[in-house]
């Protein structure tokens, strides 16, 4: 091994080193941990790290890497282009938020809807008309959320209030709007994004629109939710399994 | 509108002296005013008044106004830096604490200084700097580790750096703001507000970096007003003083905005009125006494810190003319101080309210009960715990006699903090367990719940004469210009001139990425630009 190669492995080790450590990760930081993610963590991802608005935590499976290293960049950072803000608090409380999480992370993931899968998939593929507005992999439309991942970012009773209630809680990118231009068209969509100059659309035809602000009359936000309300669509065990479908999705691993 | 008929003598006084990097003099910061080329201080000059008397850029022109330059400064932490600009070369903080030094007119970097901060260090929002001060040809920075270092401006090169205290010590402290240079001293302020500190502001010599005074913003035993904290809080009641502050050469008084008490949330140990935090402060420029203080939120639940900088005016009020203090303040209202006395003269909401009833003579706010942070939350107070204004900068234009600040509407939830002492990390839990902490009807920042705004407010009245909505509530400020114009930037990046009289938007460029700070105005080469950071990307605007 030239010298070169030596101090490289020797950086090499030290920098993984580095990586498998957080510096607070005591018994007491995990607690602490713990209950600084009620505060900062659980309006998304549940009480437990169970996932709700956003993400399961207790999967182990980490978009960024589940190092206690990537946990705290995570967190102290968030995820950009993502619903993941950054956290605002300090360095401490991030590890110690960071050690929590890769607690419950290690817990693993037990399969927790009641329904039927492959009769889920049916029902999404069917009666459901899911796929019209939503895909999974590269298939479906591009209206509504993608859901490849969807097991994965979403817990259970999330779903289920998802699907009988849509207007409950969406996406901020995914908010339906209506936007009345000064030539005299109408555009109903979901609002992808938005500042004081323009805002992007992607219409009902799936089209993606940007309107400057000088040429637009009016914008309605208080459009409902375009996605239809599945209560009154489909049984109880259809939902079901429908719900048990969705939860197992999990993307690409 | 056009200002200042000795205008080209002075500019050709700066060009003169372009290239020959005289110190910059006490006299010089005096008279910062007379310098429109140069961005000599954080706030431009001792008055805080964030106004460029520099008119190229104009009402008339400003629609052909375009990027000049980058500075790219690569990194992830928000950009806040104010930069310094001195006869052509200007000055900025890139985080974490590093000094660049460029070519104004280019953006090419001269020399570059790094102080190295431990990796761990005990900031509450980002490591973040906000900027330099410069007395002679010495650039002064505060770091994260709570060091004041003075460098050579010429050379980068690192002439003394004094530990103001322990960044270790109670839950971490840390130094985030720009310094105050003044006569032969820099004023150096702390942060920590969220970690159980204990606020000071310090002075530090210029020349040595020797300490010469430090005033201590929770009164120690046997001081005035120790009594307004119950038992042992006062030895963790935060009051830091993490922003900039302003200063009045004739009445020799440094005026700095305090920061809320500990912990932030919960007030049950700590009954009393908790001086001086979220306070108004008037210390002695030479020896650090306190002259007169204002408390804006006795008792504050909100963490409306009162670390706005102060702006100071002199007029009429009532037909009498005064010095005065003008504040609009991170709770929600804007105040009329007289700066020499500290007499409350007036108090008005700028956002929308709900906590504050009435004043009394003295200022003292008279709270409506229901506005106190709950286990639960309590999404019914108005403005949010980041304010009405937060310490992004405002500005104050001599032409139009307004003053401009970059405000925010929004409502936001306010949830008592279970108390975790900062040294024993022990807690005690008062929330039930398992609910969630934000209402998930008030997402925070849906563009129907909360919003900005940049408004012209009169200052001896407090009334608004123009409001200018933006879509999200900002994290950056203003500065308004004798071209006419009021500089800004707004979260998602759109960078824009208004119109100082009407608040019309004459000029936008799409930035694309939040701004964290305040544009500055100078000139390089003999034109005018217009700085401001963008994202990581300082961006830098020019006509020609």
């Amino acid at each position: 091994m030239t010298r070169i190669a030596r101090k490289t492995v020797g950086v090499l080790v030290f920098a993984v080193a580095a990586c498998a450590q957080n510096p607070l990760s005591t018994p007491q930081d995990v607690e602490v941990g713990r209950r600084l993610f009620q505060t900062h963590c659980s309006y998304c991802h549940g009480s437990s790290g169970e996932g709700g608005r956003g993400p399961d935590l207790t999967t182990g499976q980490y978009r960024l890497g589940g190092s206690p290293e990537q946990l705290y960049r995570t967190i102290r950072y968030g995820i950009p282009g993502s619903e993941m803000p950054a956290v605002r608090a300090s360095d401490d409380d991030v590890w110690r938020m960071a050690a929590f999480v890769g607690k419950i992370g290690s817990a693993g993931l037990d399969e927790k809807a009641r329904g039927d899968a492959s009769a889920g998939k049916v029902v999404y593929e069917t009666k459901g008309k899911c796929a019209v507005c939503h895909s999974i992999g590269k298939d479906g439309g591009t209206l509504g959320p993608e859901l490849t991942d969807i097991g994965r970012r979403r817990g259970i009773g999330y779903l289920e209030e998802s699907l009988v209630k849509p207007e409950a809680d969406v996406p901020v990118n995914s908010r339906a709007i209506r936007v009345a231009t000064r030539s005299g068209q109408t555009i109903v969509g979901i609002r992808l994004n938005e500042d004081d100059l323009s805002i992007q659309v992607r219409d009902t035809n799936d089209s993606l629109r940007s309107f400057l602000k000088a040429n637009i009359k009016e914008i309605r936000r208080d459009q409902p939710s375009l996605m239809p309300a599945y209560g009154s669509v489909l049984s109880g065990k259809e939902l079901a399994d429908l719900v048990a479908y969705l939860s197992s999705l999990r993307g690409v691993q | 509108m056009r200002v200042n008929r000795s205008f080209p003598a002075l500019t050709l006084a700066v060009m003169t002296l372009y290239g020959q990097n005289p110190p910059v003099t006490y006299e010089r910061l005096k008279n910062a005013d007379k310098e429109p080329g140069n961005w000599l201080m954080y706030s431009s000059n001792y008055n805080s008044w964030r106004f460029s008397r520099l008119d190229r850029i104009n009402t008339q022109n400003v629609s052909r106004l375009h990027v000049k330059w980058l500075f790219q400064a690569r990194q992830e932490e928000k950009f806040e830096t104010t930069p310094l600009v001195v006869d052509g070369i200007m000055y900025l903080t890139r985080p974490e604490n590093e000094i660049h030094a460029l070519d104004a007119e280019t953006g090419r970097v001269m020399w570059i200084y790094r102080h190295r901060n431990p990796p761990r260090t005990y900031n509450c929002c980002g490591k973040v700097n906000r900027g330099l001060a410069i007395l002679g040809n010495r650039l002064f920075m505060n770091t994260l580790d709570m060091h004041v270092v003075a460098v050579d401006a010429k050379s980068g090169r690192e002439l003394w750096k004094t530990k103001m205290y322990d960044y270790t010590a109670a839950g971490g402290y840390a130094a985030t703001g720009a310094p105050l240079a003044l006569k032969d001293r820099v004023i150096v302020g702390m942060a920590g507000g969220e970690r159980g500190v204990s606020g000071f502001l310090d002075a530090y010599d210029a020349a040595t970096g020797k300490r010469l005074w430090r005033f201590n913003t929770i009164p120690q035993p046997g001081e005035p007003n120790f009594g307004t904290w119950a038992g042992d809080s006062w030895k963790t009641g935060g009051a830091s003083t993490w922003n900039n502050g302003a200063y009045d050469p004739e009445l020799n008084l440094v005026y700095w905005g305090t920061s809320n008490p500990w912990p932030d949330y919960n007030g049950d140990f700590r009954a009393g009125d908790n001086l001086y935090s979220c306070s108004v402060i008037a210390l002695d420029g030479d020896t650090g006494t306190l002259k007169w203080h204002y408390q804006f939120t006795p008792h504050d639940l909100h963490d409306w810190d009162a670390t706005q900088i102060p702006i100071l005016l002199d007029g009429e009020f009532r037909g009498q003319r005064r010095k005065l203090m003008a504040w609009a303040n991170r709770n929600g209202f804007y105040y009329l101080l007289d700066r020499a006395t500290g007499e409350f003269l007036l108090a008005k909401n700028f956002v929308k309210q709900t906590w504050m009833k009435e004043f009394d003579d003295k200022g003292r706010p008279e709270v409506i009960p229901g506005n106190e942070p709950t286990p639960e939350g309590n999404d019914q107070v108005w403005p949010g715990v980041d304010g009405g204004a937060n310490w992004m900068s405002h500005s104050y234009s001599p032409l139009t006699k307004l003053l401009y600040v970059f405000a925010r509407e929004e409502r936001r939830v306010f949830t008592k903090d279970a108390i975790r002492h900062p040294t024993t990390a022990a807690e005690e839990s008062d929330r039930p367990a398992g609910r969630p902490f934000f209402n998930r009807r008030a997402p925070r920042f849906a563009p129907e719940e909360s919003w900005g705004k940049v408004m012209a407010i009169d200052p001896p009245t407090g009334t608004t004469k123009w409001e200018h909505k933006v879509v999200s509530p900002p994290w950056g400020g203003v500065m308004a210009t004798a071209g006419g114009l009021v500089f800004g930037g707004t979260f998602e990046g759109v960078v824009f001139a208004l119109d100082a009289q009407t608040g019309r938007r004459l000029w936008h460029f799409a930035g694309n990425d939040k701004v964290y700070s305040t544009p500055i105005s100078y000139l390089a080469g003999g034109k005018q630009f217009v700085s401001l950071p963008v994202g990581d990307v300082l961006i830098t605007f020019g006509l020609d």
